[in-house]
């Protein structure tokens, strides 16, 4: 049994039922005249088919046998889980700490995560990133970034 | 004559100095990232779209569609000095560029690659010149039931041809139209899946899901199991091919360009399996096919020159049908209604300035990959000695500035974040995006013309089998749909001997 593609499945299938489940409060319509939840419904519909045809062909199958922990074993997957946690801290603080201060902290986090660099190539790194950005991105091309409340 | 005034046309704009601008930065980065395994053309395309906000559309386009055809130059670098492609497109110039240059002749191979792609792309360009216009005009035949059919054609034959799993690449492409879904009904505007978020009012970001879905996960694979690129160490010289390499490679290069045209055209991989077919093509037309694989240079000029080619080829659809044959035509797809342009056959009427203007600055635009790829050549190596460590952070930056700077929203942000974790869950359980992204995009069009086709036929499906174009895609989805499912290997090993 491929208990990877049996776990993601019902995944899919919870996914599903819960579109086509929405798609009665959308309104489905009729095929004459169809409603909100007419492509949803559908889409989700063959997505659950589609999801029952592979969990019973990953169910029965007696090859290629992929368990959860070969997915990740062997791998780094710390320093994913740090990175997305830098990612997700940076966007809740970025528009407090405005876009100078928090990418700043950002690259320090994200420049020592696969190894520490030398210290002036860590300096130059960052602080040459963050402000050559901020050119680039504010100043030239007028993203507007935010300022945060220490107005940088 | 027609053809000729209006190409004159397109290089009065073209030639602006804001155009020619524009031009060079979408080559130049179209290179870079072509250069760099890991982001791609479309992870790039998506983060800079925000900044064309403040172009033109026809330079907003211009720089776009320069990052796409500007990234199939770039790929062959990597696939000839480290062997591994730096786009999908080069992966088959590793099998013989990477011998040429164990073997010394990495410059010859550079060589042959970027004048390859640079007829080929000039020529691709003629052909959609030539062909545009009549197929625009054709396709102003086409009502709902015929741009339904195409489109699901269109999808079915992407989605067959994805990689892994046909079944689960079909169940993105589904998941992809209910990701579409979310937002405002296109007919009656009201709320569908929005959760109460007032963002979601107007759909999920194009922006944020794709460089999510590519850009950020292709990060976050890289961090878990870092490659390890080694670049050989050998002297890169005489990168213009001598008389022999061109005397090798001249009907290769004409070859790869006519093959890549036509099967750029066609959605699906187009690019992909053009340098796939070109390279099986010229094994077998070869007196010495025992060479290939072991640095011939026919295995180089062909699949480089049919990329670059494909890549032209790939316009045509977009711009006469409003139907895109892959992400990176998906992605373009969308950057033009941003800016306000609907594609199909009547852009070509209504916006020809649009149309002659990218085409010239294609012309243009070859001609500045030709100077960047050759004489820039040890800058990209230099490039490509970067530390991953030291390129992923910035990477990881362009992604949040692209996704914010769309709607000055940290809203934005987050969806990135989302389809980010997403994405990497997909490549870990096996799951191929990129039909989620196409049918994503394609959703509300795909819906629309759906939903007027059963109002138009009163419910009955019959609409999509009455004319000759929609019947004859109709048939074609559904038989590639039924036949993906068919194991044809294990049949032909159950024929009697």
């Amino acid at each position: 049994m491929n208990i990877r593609d049996v776990g993601s499945g019902l995944f899919w299938l919870a996914i599903s039922f819960f579109v086509c489940y929405k798609s009665f409060s959308m309104g489905i319509g009729t095929f004459r005249s169809p409603g909100s939840g007419f492509l949803p419904f559908w889409s989700g519909l063959i997505l659950g088919i589609l999801t029952i045809f592979l969990i019973i062909t990953s169910a029965v199958k007696k090859q290629g046998k992929v368990s959860m922990a070969k997915l990740w074993g062997g791998m780094q997957w710390p320093k994913v889980i740090l990175a997305l946690a830098a990612l997700f801290i940076y966007a809740i603080l970025l528009p407090t700490l405005g876009y100078l201060i928090a990418t700043l902290a950002l690259m320090i986090v994200l420049f020592n995560l696969m190894g520490r660099p030398k210290l002036w190539i860590q300096v130059v790194g960052i602080t040459g990133t963050v402000f050559a950005s901020y050119i680039i991105f504010y100043v030239w091309l007028k993203v507007q970034l935010p300022a945060g409340i220490f107005g940088f | 004559m027609d053809i000729l005034n209006n190409l004159l046309y397109g290089f009065s704009l073209g030639l602006q100095p804001s155009n020619i601008l524009a031009c060079f930065l979408g080559v130049l980065m179209g290179t870079l990232v072509g250069v760099l395994p890991g982001i791609g053309a479309p992870g790039a395309m998506s983060i800079l779209l925000p900044v064309t906000f403040r172009m033109s559309p026809i330079s907003a386009i211009i720089m776009l569609a320069g990052i796409y055809y500007g990234s199939q130059y770039g790929g062959s670098t990597t696939s000839i000095l480290i062997n591994i492609p730096g786009e999908a497109t080069s992966v088959v110039t590793c099998l013989d560029g990477y011998e040429m240059a164990k073997k010394g002749r990495a410059g010859p191979a550079l060589g042959i690659a970027a004048f390859g792609s640079f007829i080929a792309g000039t020529l691709g360009i003629v052909g959609l010149m030539i062909f545009s216009s009549p197929l625009a005009d054709f396709a102003l035949k086409f009502g709902p039931p015929e741009y339904f059919s195409v489109i699901l054609l269109g999808l079915t034959i992407i989605t067959f041809l994805s990689q892994g799993s046909k079944l689960k690449a079909y169940m993105m492409g589904a998941f992809g139209l209910i990701l579409s879904s979310v937002g405002l009904d296109p007919i009656n505007a009201s709320p569908r899946m929005t959760f109460d978020i007032l963002q979601l009012w107007d759909g999920i970001g194009m922006v944020p899901l794709v460089v999510g879905l590519f850009g950020i996960s292709e990060v976050l694979i890289n961090i878990e199991a870092p490659a390890t690129r080694e670049i050989l160490k050998t002297k890169i010289k005489n990168l213009l091919p001598s008389a022999l390499d061109w005397m090798q490679s001249k009907w290769a290069i004409l070859r790869g360009t006519l093959v890549g045209f036509f099967l750029g055209i066609l959605p699906g991989g187009g690019a992909i399996i053009a340098t796939f077919v070109s390279y099986g093509l010229e094994k077998r037309l070869s007196k010495n096919p025992e060479e290939f694989g072991k640095g011939a240079i026919q295995g180089v000029a062909g699949p480089e020159s049919a990329n670059n080619s494909a890549s032209s080829g790939a316009f045509i659809p977009l711009f006469t049908l409003g139907i895109p044959t892959n992400v990176t035509m998906a992605l373009l797809f969308g950057a033009l209604l941003i800016h306000g342009m609907r594609p199909g056959p009547l852009l070509l009427k209504d916006h020809p300035e649009l149309f002659w203007g990218v085409v010239s600055s294609m012309y243009i635009g070859n001609v500045m990959l030709l100077v960047l790829n050759l004489p820039l050549i040890p800058l990209w190596v230099k490039v490509l000695k970067i530390p991953y460590r030291i390129l992923f952070p910035l990477i990881l930056l362009f992604c949040i500035i692209g996704s914010y700077s769309l709607n000055n929203s940290i809203f934005d942000v987050l969806v990135m974040f989302i389809f980010g974790v997403v994405g990497y869950l997909f490549r870990k359980f096996g799951y191929d995006p990129a039909p989620l992204i196409l049918t994503f995009i394609l959703g509300s069009i795909f819906e629309q013309n759906l939903r007027q086709s059963l109002l138009l036929s009163k419910g009955s499906f019959s609409i999509f089998f009455a004319s000759p174009i929609s019947a004859c895609a109709t048939t074609l989805a559904l038989i590639l749909f039924a036949t993906s499912f068919v194991p044809f290997g294990k049949l032909r090993g159950r024929r009697p001997q």
